[in-house]
């Protein structure tokens, strides 16, 4: 085949390809107050990274606590997409009470997310008694 | 005969690899591995775990006249293309409440006499097509009314999935 043959479906190659990638790479901006006024109560946090690879595309930035009126732990965990494509991953929230025991709930389950390119979301979690003071968030690629 | 041979041997090892590949059943205790355009079990769940947090959050359970509250759940109206049994959301919601202590609910069908608020609500599909993409949308509403009839507590879930169709069959 002939240099003067090739390049074209050289060229159009190239076009579908970053045709592909300008479609496979949307990613989300923010915008949010330069000054928050809202105090997150920050929790320093332990991690156990056994996939690597959901890691570096999904990772928990922190998890901050509060106390709802109802006297129940409530638990908020930011997550953020670190590449540029849609990631897909499981979370699920387990409770314990004061003597690390786990509290059992009907609703305890994996739950499926989405999260764009660039994004950052917040997973948002209920004690289901006020016996319940601890716990720990699992994530899993899906 | 070779080729007899080498065709009988082929007949022997196929059923082997097709049985070799199917998987036993077992129990499955991590995040679903099987698709469906419906609402999954894991769908109701997490769902019925949004909605709870929702209630709980608003404190209205703690304004009633009992301590705990005294809970009726009415109809779950399904308002979908599938046959579901919206106790899967409905029985969620009521162990939640009872081992949170907010609540205790009504196991009567109805025969309570004065129950400080009622729950019900309806799971509502709607489908779009765009050629072979489809995309199908599961709402969830609840509602939390006071005896006269209020609504004291409501809110609104969901679930959006799209799948395509297959090239080959429906």
């Amino acid at each position: 085949m002939k240099m003067k043959n090739i390049t074209p479906i050289i060229a159009i190659a190239a076009t579908a390809v970053l045709l592909l990638l300008h479609t496979g790479c949307s990613t989300v901006n923010t915008l949010e107050p330069a000054q928050p006024s809202a105090q997150k109560q920050m929790l320093s946090d332990k991690r156990v990274i056994t996939d690597t690879g959901l890691y570096g595309r999904v990772r928990p930035v922190g998890v901050n606590t509060a106390l709802v009126s109802t006297g129940l732990l409530k638990i908020q965990v930011e997550v953020q997409n670190l590449s540029s494509s849609v990631q897909a991953f499981a979370y699920r929230i387990e409770w314990f009470d004061a003597n690390g025991m786990t509290v059992s709930t009907p609703t305890s389950t994996w739950i499926d997310r989405q999260i764009q390119g660039g994004e950052s979301l917040m997973l948002t979690g209920i004690a289901p008694t006020e016996t319940a003071k601890d716990f720990r968030v699992n994530f899993i690629a899906r | 005969m070779k080729t007899m041979l080498r065709y009988c041997s082929l007949a022997f090892l196929l059923p082997l690899l097709w049985a070799g590949c199917a998987t036993a059943p077992h129990v499955v205790e991590g995040p679903s591995r099987v698709p469906t355009m419906g609402i999954s079990t894991e769908d109701f769940a997490a769902k019925a775990d949004e909605m709870i947090q929702s209630l709980v959050e608003s404190a209205v359970l703690d304004k009633a006249p009992k301590k705990p509250a005294v809970l009726v759940v009415g109809r779950i109206v399904n308002n979908t293309s599938r046959q579901y049994d919206t106790d899967l959301l409905a029985k969620k919601i009521r162990v939640a409440l009872n081992k949170s202590g907010k609540a205790v609910t009504d196991t009567t069908g109805g025969a309570l006499s004065d129950p400080d608020f009622t729950l019900s609500g309806k799971i509502i599909e709607s489908a779009e097509r765009y050629g072979n993409l489809r995309r199908v949308v599961h709402t969830f509403q609840l509602s939390l009314a006071n005896p006269q009839g209020l609504a004291v507590w409501e809110d609104e879930k969901r679930i959006a999935k799209e799948g395509e169709k297959p090239a080959i069959g429906f």
